[in-house]
């Protein structure tokens, strides 16, 4: 069977608010996910991920726009209509039901024959790693058991498309990066289209193809990971990405190709083809803390500053580096070799122009 | 287009495109129009119209009778000194129960006791009463030698009703105290407060809306009360329930009877509406999180538990003595004159009787398996499905439970009496009667256990594949098991036991033993009534026993469990 697509065309929720009167939980959303993509829609707490992918999966029905599985409008489908696989938060096991017999609920209701039943059941289980627990009770396994369970019981009905809400996030934080290297192989090993949910963006860069930024109920940029990290569209998707330091700069004079910018009482030349700017503009910076290289307070050129406050983690090392008013916070690969700073002493930070990124839209 | 339409729309789409939700709903609401919605208009219409004229002389004429007027206000009298006897009977033994330190042993003492005035039949206390208090009273009569006690009037119902109902208190008050936590009593005495003054200003404030809680429900389970008075009361104090049966059953006044009891549907309405939208709500969340270091309760002082448990043994003693008597008056040729050993009774009853006890058992068991598959599928629908209507399915649904039971028989006697629907004098009528009227309990008991079941696995099942009927069928009937043996149970129990409405709806082809046992004891055959009495008492305790373990079988986190199931 091959992968299908899935298209959203500007799909709006609104729900009843009881102070507000009614909100918006997603806002004219329009999505394509390719056949056989993991496409990752990451964004803080209430942004409308959840009611997203409900849409997507017919728990939820769109107030306004369309929902596509390949190439087959389910708007109006009901959710046991359209052939998917959800993995849900909090796993939904039926507690009543065997670990066998949760897996089998979806074959069952297709009515399958039984010998047809207990082996894609059995082959299912063995894929996730389960085998011999078929007699136990959802109420007996851990939490990465049931996880496994959950994951079993949506691929077994070959679903269309397979959608995860933040499935990882009852797991401690170890099982959690083991589990979602085993989702991704399993998405990949099922060439299966999945659209995946969660908060926290370390795990969205891990485990996508293609990350879709969400934002009150928007989607506000999406891209690969690398791309979001190196051309963040806006502030919001900068500091959701990765860590950042956002500085504010004066356009000293902009022509075609290049800009040359006054941050801190330094002078930094950009490539800046992506903006538009005009000379005496307040722009803002993005700089990862990781381009920032810090060097001794007699060296020749740079800002200078004062280390605030150091953190040692072994490979690295975090600072936090007083530069006027500005705390900024640098990172420092391979710290032991490098050498260390020690807190309050000054120091010169570099910026290296390649690092830096130019937020679009002028003054914040 | 507002939200509000909006969302209308989207729940009428959703419900038409889904085949089993759609017709569930079209059949519940065409059984709650026929059996809940139609008498109570015709009941309504029997009262305010006259050849199609609206018109308040029938409601005039009535109120014109004194003895009406005196039935009306002797009704609320004596709702409000029930209410508040029982209330204070149940608050003493709940503290004493939960707050006092006792042993499990006597906890469990307190416990039976309180349970058995729940589970049975109408008469008992008024026939227990009779006996130790009436003309040749064990206690009057042959104990202390009084001549000319009467035992008819205000004081007995009082006393006899109290004794009933303050179970119910008991069993709201419970969990209300034991929910306190110790630490903020502890916290009120390490600020140097005495026992009594933690008592007054913690203790009780945190109680109060249970007590008018408990309060509004005796008030209303009095109103209701039809057996006791009709046998207690006696012609110095009518109340309306017996008046209605009385016009309706003496004169043959249908009409005056539909008119008292729309006097009567008036108070019960206000204080089930107090009861439910205004008290219920107000109750304290005072479980403060992670209960902090476990200590011991201080609430009493140690001098003071002696009394208290006592005063309770006491009452629970008063209790186990009426059946004791009930039993020993089942068994004996005569209580009071002659104390022969004797089946004679019990010989009565599986002879003459049998044809009741036959009646009431396939009443019973009929009922049970509907009004427990109706109590699950509208508690199921109204707690987790959009439909339109939803709100007022479930209003609807509560209407023949609120109001008190000899209401809901005269709307039944008026509305299935003549075409187009004539049900008189079978056992439909007195099956839906207690279907309608008692799987509520169903029906809570239903939504406090979807409540707690997350939603998601019922979507979990509709994304592998399944419609709504098999997700029901599958996933959330197995798991709400518990609600519908609870409810089942209760409609058997009250088929049972009630009497207050099927006395209009009895008939010569179907009887139940509840009207045997008042048709006795106005022959003056008591011997027999008790001897049915215990019968009762002896298939609702088993049926109780065995709906416990099928509940402790199918447990589930947070399930009902019985007692707290026969209190509402
Ligand atoms: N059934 C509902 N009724 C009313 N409001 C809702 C409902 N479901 C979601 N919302 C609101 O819609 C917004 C988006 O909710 P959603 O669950 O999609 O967020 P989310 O991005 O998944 O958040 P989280 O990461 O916390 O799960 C929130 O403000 C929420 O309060
Ligand atoms: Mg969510």
């Amino acid at each position: 069977m091959s992968a299908v697509g899935i298209r959203l065309e500007g799909i709006s929720k609104r729900f009843a608010h009881r102070v507000k009167g009614e909100v918006y939980a997603v806002r004219d959303v329009s999505l394509t996910v390719q056949p056989a993509e993991l496409l990752t829609l990451l964004g803080p707490s209430g942004c409308g991920k959840t009611t997203t992918l409900r849409m997507i999966a017919g728990f939820e029905q769109p107030d306004a726009g369309r929902v596509f599985i390949g190439e087959q409008d389910v708007t109006g489908l009901m959710a046991n209509q359209r052939n998917i696989g959800f993995v849900f938060q909090n796993y939904a096991l039926f507690p009543h039901l065997s670990v066998f017999e949760n897996v089998a609920y979806g074959l069952r209701v297709q009515r399958q024959p039984e010998q047809e039943i207990a082996r894609a059941a059995g082959d299912v289980l063995a894929l996730v790693g389960l085998q011999g627990y078929d007699r136990q009770f959802p109420n007996q396994l851990s939490g990465g058991e049931q996880q496994r369970v959950a994951l079993a019981r949506a691929i077994v009905i070959r679903p269309r498309v397979l959608l995860f809400d933040e499935p990882l996030s009852n797991l401690d934080a170890k099982l959690r990066v083991h589990m979602r290297g085993e989702l991704r192989e399993l998405q990949q090993r099922l060439h299966i289209t999945a659209v995946y949910v969660t908060h926290d963006q370390e795990e969205a860069m891990a485990i996508s193809d293609r990350i879709a930024v969400m934002h009150q109920g928007q989607i506000v940029q999406e891209g690969t990971a690398e791309s979001l990290y190196r051309h963040p569209g806006s502030e919001f998707v900068a500091q959701f990405i990765g860590r950042t330091n956002l500085l504010s700069g004066r356009v000293r004079s902009a022509s075609p190709g290049e800009i040359e910018l006054e941050v801190a009482g330094q002078h930094l030349r950009l490539p800046g083809d992506a903006v538009r700017a005009t000379a005496g503009q307040i722009v803002r910076l993005v700089v990862r803390p990781e381009v920032i290289e810090l060097r001794p307070a007699d060296s020749p050129d740079g800002i200078p500053g004062t280390i605030v406050s150091r953190t040692f983690l072994g490979e690295k090392a975090e600072y936090q580096v007083r530069v006027g008013e500005d705390l900024l916070q640098v990172t420092s690969y391979n710290p032991v070799q490098r050498g260390l700073f020690t807190v309050g002493q000054p120091v010169r930070l570099h910026f290296p122009a390649e690092g830096i990124q130019l937020l679009p839209g002028g003054p914040a | 287009m507002t939200s509000i339409a909006a969302a209308r729309i989207d729940g009428w789409r959703r419900t038409f495109r889904d085949p089993a939700l759609f017709t569930t709903v079209i059949v519940l609401w065409a059984l709650l129009a026929l059996f809940i919605l139609f008498p109570l208009a015709k009941l309504l219409a029997r009262t305010f119209l006259d050849g199609g004229q609206v018109t308040l002389a029938n409601l005039a004429a009535i109120l014109r009778d004194v003895n009406h007027r005196q039935a009306f206000w002797n009704s609320l009298l004596l709702a409000a000194l029930v209410g508040l006897c029982g209330t204070w009977l149940g608050f003493v033994y709940a503290f004493a129960a939960v707050r006092a330190n006792l042993s499990r042993a006597w906890i469990t003492v307190l416990d039976a006791a309180s349970l058995l005035p729940l589970i049975s039949p109408p008469f008992t206390t008024a026939i227990a009463m009779i006996y130790s208090f009436g003309p040749r009273g064990l206690i009057t009569y042959h104990l202390l030698g009084i001549k000319g006690f009467t035992v008819y009037g205000l004081h007995s119902t009082l006393f006899s009703e109290t004794l009933t109902y303050f179970p119910i208190a008991y069993l709201t008050l419970k969990p209300i105290l034991a929910g306190i936590d110790p630490n903020v009593e502890d916290m009120a005495f390490s600020l140097g407060s005495s026992r009594w003054r933690v008592f007054r200003t913690v203790t009780l404030p945190l109680t109060v809306p249970g007590l008018a809680n408990a309060f509004l429900l005796l008030f209303a389970a009095s109103l209701a009360d039809f057996a006791t008075p009709l046998i207690l009361a006696g012609n110095s104090f009518p109340v309306l329930p017996t008046q209605a049966y009385l016009q309706i059953t003496g004169l043959f006044d249908l009409k005056g009877g539909a008119v008292l009891s729309f006097v009567l549907l008036v108070p019960a309405l206000v204080v089930y509406l107090l009861q439910r939208y205004w008290v219920s709500r107000k109750h304290y969340v005072t479980i403060t999180g992670k209960v902090g270091a476990q200590t011991t309760i201080k609430s009493l002082a140690p001098w003071a538990r002696a009394p208290l448990l006592g005063a309770c043994l006491l009452l629970a003693g008063v209790i186990l003595y009426f059946y004791v008597l009930l039993f020993y008056a089942s068994a004996v040729v005569a209580l009071g004159a002659n104390h022969a050993w004797t089946w004679r009774h019990y010989q009565v009853i599986f002879t003459e009787g049998l044809k009741a006890i036959r009646d009431t058992l396939v009443i019973a068991g009929a009922g049970m398996p509907l009004g427990g598959l109706y109590g699950i599928l509208l508690g199921y629908l109204v707690a987790r499905k959009i439909f339109p209507g939803r709100q007022a399915m479930e209003i609807v649904s509560m209407i023949n439970y609120a109001l008190p039971g000899t209401i809901v028989g005269i709307a039944y006697l008026i509305a299935f009496n003549d075409p187009p629907i004539v049900l008189t004098g079978t056992a439909l009528i007195i099956v839906a009667c207690y279907v309608f009227r008692y799987s509520p309990t169903g029906i809570r008991a239903t939504v406090a256990l979807l409540q707690q079941i997350d939603p998601s696995i019922e979507e979990a099942s509709q994304g592998l594949g399944a419609g709504s009927g098999t997700t029901f069928r599958r996933i959330t009937l197995p798991l709400i098991l518990p609600a519908f043996f609870a409810g089942l149970g209760v409609v058997f129990i009250r088929s049972m036991t009630a009497i207050s409405a099927t006395i209009f709806l009895v008939s010569i082809n179907w009887t139940l033993i509840t009207v045997r046992i008042l048709e006795n004891m106005t022959e003056l055959s008591l011997g027999p009534a008790a001897a049915f009495s215990v019968l009762v008492v002896v298939i609702v305790f088993a049926v109780i026993v065995a709906i416990s373990g099928l509940l402790r079988r199918f447990r589930t986190p947070g399930a009902v469990d019985m007692t707290s199931i026969l209190g509402g």
